[in-house]
């Protein structure tokens, strides 16, 4: 490449020098030019549209309103009913994608067989093979009233309920927001207890050893020693999933559509159905509405790590 | 086979077994109930999977009497969707093309910038890490969707294979690049200068002493980005509209079942050949991912 006849008695001089390093940009173009072209550009021009009172569907000249669409957004209910039902899922969802894993760890980190602790990580790991949207549609079909094996197992075979009181899982029900996040937790074990793996890992094992000569039991050392040293783990998972869970939309429209009256009906959905099926496409409204639930996130995810900044 | 197991276990297990020496009787019971949870969550895992796959060969009208093990089987939903239902070969064909495509573009870009990152001199490269951090905790997806419909609109990308597969690579680069920086740093920055006093140019280092070095990262890169553009469908249900350049998890995921050409067990089976190619790289490969995941992945 640029420099593959590059000679070391020439480095001395300073400005070949600098030019040698700026010529190892090179490697990082491919990537830049994704980043830019796919990322930071449109995510700039649905900043910039958000401004205008653009429709896709319409020859009409593009205005700019100034600061119009984020006013109307901020007082528009089903926005606000949206970002709520959004956080609601995310309360419901967070503590299973933090604490289930982190429990499963603990044990299969105390699994003595290498060969067992191994086929144990494999198997939770299974579910990252398979893409999000995969794992929805299998779900809706598990949580599905007519085909769907949980009812059938919870009516035909536990006796828990009858055909005609059997739980409802999707559409307009109070238990469609838990059971997406059941969902979620199923995909996401494997990959969280790995982190709590490397974090269990990387403990020194003499921490054990200080604290039993000073007579610790293993709950004691668990509190004491573990739980404080997988912190750094814990706050990361917390913001990255709060961040995701805050803008979950795949799921949404996999398993609940676009019906405003269902409680999968929330600011993302709202956002893509704006932007594509409703109207004229008023694009530059919606484009208001996915920057300010962003930045609502934002404020949220600072928040969050202010709450967990180091204290010691 | 100690090579699949992951490398801080043995540690770990000096030490557990240190802990339960003094009381053994005791600790038994707590090792079979610790196997038995364990169990009892790989089967959680397990089923969902297995009933699908159950679905796909039960017969038409065991699939909605709702019984969980059918009276009767059917082999023929496989060879009935590739048959008679025309756009699946497409639609399968069209999973690959664009599948190989983002993988090939998204690999190669992150190790480039993984490797310049770590062992090159970079005026500025701080920032560029910054920058990717920075996009894990923003909703970069959802906010410049618009933005990218506007793109391929305006380039005349729409409903075209390339409109798809050019912003997939955006999905999983970040992750990507900082993976791959996390696996470069596993690697010593003697090896390189001792090439380089040799003569070696920077690519060829790369090329030739960093490639085989990196092969677990790779693994992991190979099946992260696999998996997200196999089955992307935010993109996909935005910038296409024709079922003919739509992929196969896609197709599916608008679908819902029914009856004739969308019996349940028909869409079963489509669902069975869509997650089995993840399904099954992942198997082969899951020694060398486990391997990735502890050297870089988990550190990124």
């Amino acid at each position: 490449m640029a420099n593959a006849t590059y000679n070391p008695t020439k480095t001395r001089r300073w400005g070949l020098n600098t030019l040698r390093n700026s010529l190892n940009w090179v490697y990082l173009l491919p990537a830049l030019v994704f980043f830019f072209a796919y990322m930071l550009y449109p995510i700039l021009q649905v900043f910039y549209i958000s401004f205008t009172d653009y429709h896709y569907i319409s020859s009409d000249p593009v205005n700019f309103t100034g600061l119009k669409n984020y006013f109307d957004a901020a007082v528009d209910p089903i926005f606000l009913l949206g970002l709520w039902r959004a956080f609601v899922f995310t309360l419901i969802f967070l503590p299973g994608v933090i604490f289930i894993p982190l429990f499963v760890a603990i044990l299969v980190d105390r699994v003595q067989n290498p060969r067992l602790a191994t086929i144990y990580r494999v198997i939770l790991l299974i579910p990252i093979a398979i893409p999000g949207p995969m794992i929805f549609v299998l779900w809706r079909w598990l949580y599905d009233f007519q085909i769907g094996p949980i009812n059938t197992i919870l009516v035909d075979h536990l006796f828990l309920f009858d055909p005609r009181n059997a739980p409802q899982w999707a559409g307009d029900s109070p238990l469609t927001l838990p059971a997406i996040a059941v969902m979620e937790w199923w995909w996401g074990l494997g990959y969280h207890t790995m982190f709590f793996l490397a974090g269990l890992a990387a403990i020194p094992k003499d921490f054990f050893e200080a604290a039993r000569v000073d007579g610790a039991n293993e709950w004691q050392m668990f509190w004491h020693v573990t739980l404080p040293r997988l912190r750094p783990i814990f706050v990361i998972l917390v913001v990255l999933r709060f961040g995701t869970s805050m803008a979950v939309i795949d799921e949404f429209l996999i398993m609940g559509g676009l019906n405003r009256a269902l409680p999968t009906y929330t600011w993302t959905v709202y956002m893509w159905h704006l932007s594509f099926q409703l109207g004229t496409w008023f694009q530059g409204y919606a484009a208001a509405i996915g920057w300010l639930g962003a930045a609502a996130m934002l404020v949220i995810v600072a928040g969050l790590f202010y709450v967990f900044r180091n204290r010691d | 086979m100690d090579m699949t197991k992951p490398i801080e276990s043995a540690t770990s297990q000096e030490a557990a077994v240190t802990i339960q020496r003094p009381h053994r009787r005791r600790i038994k019971l707590g090792t079979i109930l610790q196997h038995a949870i364990i169990i009892f969550f790989c089967l959680i895992i397990i089923l969902p999977i297995a009933w699908v796959m159950l679905l796909s060969i039960k017969s038409i009208p065991d699939a909605y009497t709702g019984d969980l093990w059918p009276q009767k089987f059917d082999f023929s939903h496989y060879g009935y969707v590739f048959t008679q239902i025309p756009t699946v070969i497409t639609n399968f064909s069209n999973s690959i093309i664009v599948t190989s495509a983002t993988v090939f573009l998204t690999t190669v870009s992150a190790v480039l910038a993984g490797y310049a990152l770590v062992h090159l001199r970079l005026p500025g490269a701080v920032l560029v890490v910054a920058l990717l951090v920075g996009t894990l905790f923003f909703p970069t997806r959802l906010v410049s969707l618009i933005g990218i419909f506007e793109i391929q609109m305006a380039i005349g990308l729409h409903n075209t294979l390339p409109g798809l597969f050019l912003p997939y690579v955006t999905l999983g680069l970040a992750i990507s690049i900082l993976i791959m920086k996390g696996i470069f740093e596993q690697i010593s920055h003697e090896i390189v200068d001792a090439a380089r006093i040799d003569g070696a140019g920077s690519f060829h280092i790369l090329w030739t002493i960093m490639l085989p070095l990196i092969v677990n990262g790779l693994i992991v890169l190979i099946i992260i980005n696999f998996v997200t553009a196999w089955g992307e469908y935010l993109l996909a249900v935005t910038l296409t509209n024709d079922q003919e350049v739509r992929t196969l998890p896609v197709v599916l995921a608008t679908t819902f079942g029914g009856f004739g050409e969308w019996a349940y067990p028909r869409i079963g089976a489509m669902y069975v050949m869509a997650i089995l190619p993840g399904l099954l790289a992942f198997i082969i490969f899951q020694r060398w991912y486990m391997k990735g995941l502890t050297e870089g992945a988990l550190k990124a």
